[in-house]
């Protein structure tokens, strides 16, 4: 059974935005999600998350000075929890319909309040087999780099294959056609997926 | 257009170099009220006689256990729950086409210890029948009172105390201090008419402190409400008592014609308030002794009778009031002292669970706009007429 992490609250075509059903309990930065109405389900790659208030004009304060954990502060104020959410956005990165994989981008995007899965190994081992879905992650406008995406993308998904060693390897070999002669972008993702 | 403040920026100035000039004299006040304290300390009793007999004009807090005594907070028990209860509401407006006022309760109820946990949520009423929107004498059907404005408010207050009466019913066993916004005593009441009390304390108010004090029968928990920057002087008051040359004191007797030159003896220490004089004599997180509000509305209170101390938290001094049966307890007089002091503690100086009780009541201009959108959309469905004012219409269409 896939692990439910949370629920979509924006969604787009090319990307989605969830919220997070535990604080602080976004997955990987890399990793792949699923989310999906049964007909058709969404795959998308995490590519950033935050932990903000939820009311935008109320800020979170320092208040551990007399602490001695951070968890301590949690437990001395119990409302936090309520008061802060995590979030997690997730570049869209292919789909599955009637049963077949495709590393496109779905006819339609991912649905609000549908609930977000983490793939299970078995799941992103499957959807890893091909590497078209490197160029999405590339051309992606994402606050961290699309190299750091890349990396971290192939990173979590090695660990997901018997060797992720070879695994990289083949990556690696893609990512070099993908970046025809963009020396410094190949070089920044295959120093960031050397094991 | 909006405030012209160049225009105010003089009179601004002309107030704050008022307030510099009166600033030693209310200073002179201040000591001279302290040293009067600290004399009476000693002759409490006597104190207490005098107060008891006195005819005032203004109110005076009845003594329970001296004047200056100030006590320390015990420690918190290891578990223990603080249920804040606040509300807030959108009044009658009659402008709008329809009369219907609307009360949201917000509520913050905080469990630490061992399972911390808190449960957050706000529960708005929409009140429009007759029998809500006015408060008819049961014994002479012609007379009855609009609920609004300030009726309305204390209505709310009533709608608070509730709530946490509702919830503490099915709370927990842990230590609990049931913890609501401003005062227990519904002064507003006195601008009307004795069936109003009736309906609103005696069968509203009381009722739910009846189950609250019910409830506290076999748990330790506690009632209070927090006053923040109180400017009673009651205990002032009680200083003037001390202060007046005539025994017993009755101010229509022996000042009710023009003040003398002077002044009247009792105006030494006239303008200093409660908070100033405590500010002075208590240290970080001490209480004062408990006193008792004497106010005209308190004869309804029965058991309830509200009595109150004050608390010095970081760089302010906070009014508490509690009713009788948790004034008499010391064991709940504790509670309520160091719960409220550890949620000061906890909350930057005022306590957590109001302030996020109140951030759960809140109603927004924006919330109310969208309120009385909503309400004009669901009678024009109902093909009712909303028409609103013509002055409601103009504020929200502006022209030129």
């Amino acid at each position: 059974m896939p692990f439910k992490i949370g629920e979509v609250v924006q969604a787009s075509t090319s990307q989605f935005q969830a919220e997070c059903y535990e604080l602080h309990g976004s997955p990987p930065f890399g990793s792949l999600v699923k989310t999906g109405d049964g007909l058709i389900d969404v795959y998308a790659v995490v590519y950033n998350a935050a932990t903000t208030s939820i009311e935008p004009g109320r800020h979170p304060i320092a208040r551990g000075r007399d602490e001695m954990a951070e968890e301590d502060i949690y437990r001395s104020n119990p409302q936090l929890a309520k008061l802060l959410r995590t979030e997690f956005e997730a570049l869209v990165v292919g789909h599955r319909e009637a049963g077949c994989l495709r590393h496109y981008l779905p006819p339609q995007p991912a649905r609000i309040h549908g609930f977000v899965y983490v793939c299970e190994p078995d799941e992103v081992r499957e959807f890893s087999r091909s590497f078209d879905f490197l160029r999405l992650l590339l051309d992606a406008r994402v606050p961290a780099s699309a190299e750091e995406l890349v990396a971290a993308c192939l990173r979590q998904a090695s660990q997901a294959h018997q060797d992720p060693r070879t695994f990289l390897v083949s990556a690696a070999k893609e990512v070099v056609i993908l970046l025809n002669g963009q020396l410094d972008s190949l070089n920044a993702i295959l120093r960031r997926i050397k094991a | 257009m909006s405030l012209d403040l160049r225009q105010l920026a003089e009179r601004i100035d002309e107030m704050a170099d008022r307030l510099k000039v009166s600033q030693g004299e209310k200073e002179a006040r201040l000591q001279f009220a302290l040293g009067t304290l600290r004399s009476q300390a000693g002759a409490a009793d006597a104190l207490k006689r005098k107060i008891a007999a006195s005819k005032t004009t203004w109110l005076v807090a009845g003594l329970v256990d001296g004047l200056d005594r100030s006590r320390r907070a015990p420690p918190c028990p290891p578990q223990f729950a603080v249920l804040a209860v606040d509300g807030s509401h959108i009044d009658v407006d009659r402008h709008s086409s329809t009369r219907c006022y609307l009360i949201n309760i917000g509520v913050a109820h905080l469990h630490y210890g061992e399972n911390p946990d808190a449960l957050l949520f706000s529960q708005p009423g929409l009140y429009f029948g007759d029998e809500e929107l006015v408060i008819a004498d049961p014994l002479r059907a012609h007379r009855e009172e609009l609920v609004e404005g300030g009726l309305l408010g204390i209505k709310r207050s009533l709608e608070e105390c509730r709530m946490a009466a509702r919830l503490l019913m099915d709370s927990s066993d842990e230590p609990t201090l049931a913890l609501l916004d401003g005062s227990l005593i519904l002064w507003g009441l006195g601008a009307y008419p004795e069936f109003v009390t009736e309906i609103l304390l005696d069968h509203g108010l009381l009722k739910s402190l009846d189950e609250i004090k019910e409830c506290s029968r076999d748990r330790n928990l506690a009632l209070a409400s927090y006053i923040s920057r109180p400017r009673s002087t009651d205990v002032v008051n009680a200083l003037r008592v001390a202060l007046c040359p005539h025994d017993p004191p009755d101010c229509d007797r022996h000042c009710s014609g023009a003040p003398p030159a002077e002044g009247r003896t009792c105006d030494a220490v006239a303008g200093v308030q409660d908070r100033e004089l405590f500010d002075s004599l208590l240290s970080q997180g001490e209480r004062t002794p408990t006193f008792i509000s004497h106010s005209k509305i308190q004869r309804h209170y029965r058991d309830h009778e509200v009595h109150f101390f004050y608390l010095k938290v970081d760089d302010e001094i906070a009014r508490v009031e509690v009713p009788r049966w948790v004034a008499e307890d010391g064991s709940r007089l504790d509670l309520v002292h160091s719960l409220i002091l550890d949620q000061c503690r906890r909350g930057q100086g005022y306590p957590v669970a109001l302030s996020e009780a109140h951030e759960r009541a809140v109603v927004t201009s924006a919330d109310r706009e969208r309120f009385w959108q909503l309400v004009e959309l669901a009678l024009s469905e109902k093909r009712l007429p909303s028409q609103s004012s013509a002055k409601s219409r103009s504020k929200r269409t502006r022209w030129v």
